[in-house]
């Protein structure tokens, strides 16, 4: 059973990272490592906030810091989870275009959603 | 070996479905570890949120959009929300940790492994609890 599964799906047959090496892998481990630090600082921040008010969420986008972390840590969390929905959909659908499409189109919106807030506060 | 498929579509190993294997720990917080990074994206959806209703907000374009979000967020059922949130989040940190554990090449043993999973899944709940105790002890929130 192991020789005829072999014989009809090698493994030069699954598509695989040929072209990029380890590159993605490496990308969800540093993306890992990169908001395990990012999260603790906007859970933090969010303690912080909590309770405070519009007023006190402005401020705090407005610091420059504070707005190019939270770009920072959106970047980071779309990469992450844009790798990770992939992820997913390949390991049951491993065809299926359309949803590695809708995967990729909603993590769009959501960066622009995030980046586009963070922008109209900075510059309000 | 076989030559490259001729159909369009390409093979792929599928992943195990579920009536295959039997219940173990590491198998459990797998499954774990997805589903939990699955509910974070409705996480960063609602962050998101906030920070385009602090924009739309701050523009003038939409002066209420702060207060919509509030009126969510601040609710039984957004609460409820944020409080599962908060479970998958310290669930996916502590699996997430114990995956790059994994990635060192360390805690491969059996017992170790199985250890990794039971201390990350009890930490992350415990975290869960620790968290929410601060936030209803300093009156943050208030149920």
């Amino acid at each position: 059973m192991v020789d005829s599964y072999l014989k009809e799906r090698s493994s030069k047959d699954w598509k695989k990272s040929e072209k990029h090496g380890a590159g993605e892998w490496l990308a969800e481990r540093w993306t890992s490592v990169a908001l395990i630090v990012l999260t603790g600082w906007a859970l933090w921040s969010a303690y912080g906030l909590m309770g405070q008010g519009y007023e006190a969420a402005l401020a705090f986008v407005k610091v420059p810091l504070n707005a190019g972390l939270l770009s920072l840590t959106f970047v980071i969390t779309v990469w992450h989870t844009h790798m990770g929905l992939t992820a997913n959909v390949l390991d049951y659908f491993p065809n299926a275009r359309a949803l590695k499409l809708i995967s990729a189109l909603f993590c769009l919106v959501l960066l622009v959603a995030a980046l586009g807030g963070i922008f109209l506060a900075f510059k309000a | 070996m076989s030559q490259p498929p001729s159909k369009p579509t390409v093979y792929r190993p599928l992943s195990p479905h579920l009536q295959v294997w039997k219940f173990h720990i590491t198998m459990f917080t797998s499954i774990l570890h997805r589903a939990t990074g699955l509910a974070l994206v409705v996480g960063a959806v609602l962050v998101a949120a906030w920070l385009l209703a602090i924009g739309l907000t701050a523009s003038g374009c939409c002066p209420q959009a702060y207060t919509a979000f509030l009126t969510f967020a601040a609710s039984p059922f957004g609460l409820f929300v944020w409080f599962g949130l908060s479970l998958a989040a310290f669930i996916h940190l502590t699996g997430g940790i114990r995956h790059l554990i994994w990635d060192l090449g360390l805690g491969f043993q059996l017992k170790s492994a199985n250890a990794l999973s039971w201390w990350g899944l009890l930490l992350g709940i415990a975290l869960t609890i620790a968290f929410w105790a601060v936030l209803l002890a300093t009156s943050k929130v208030v149920l």
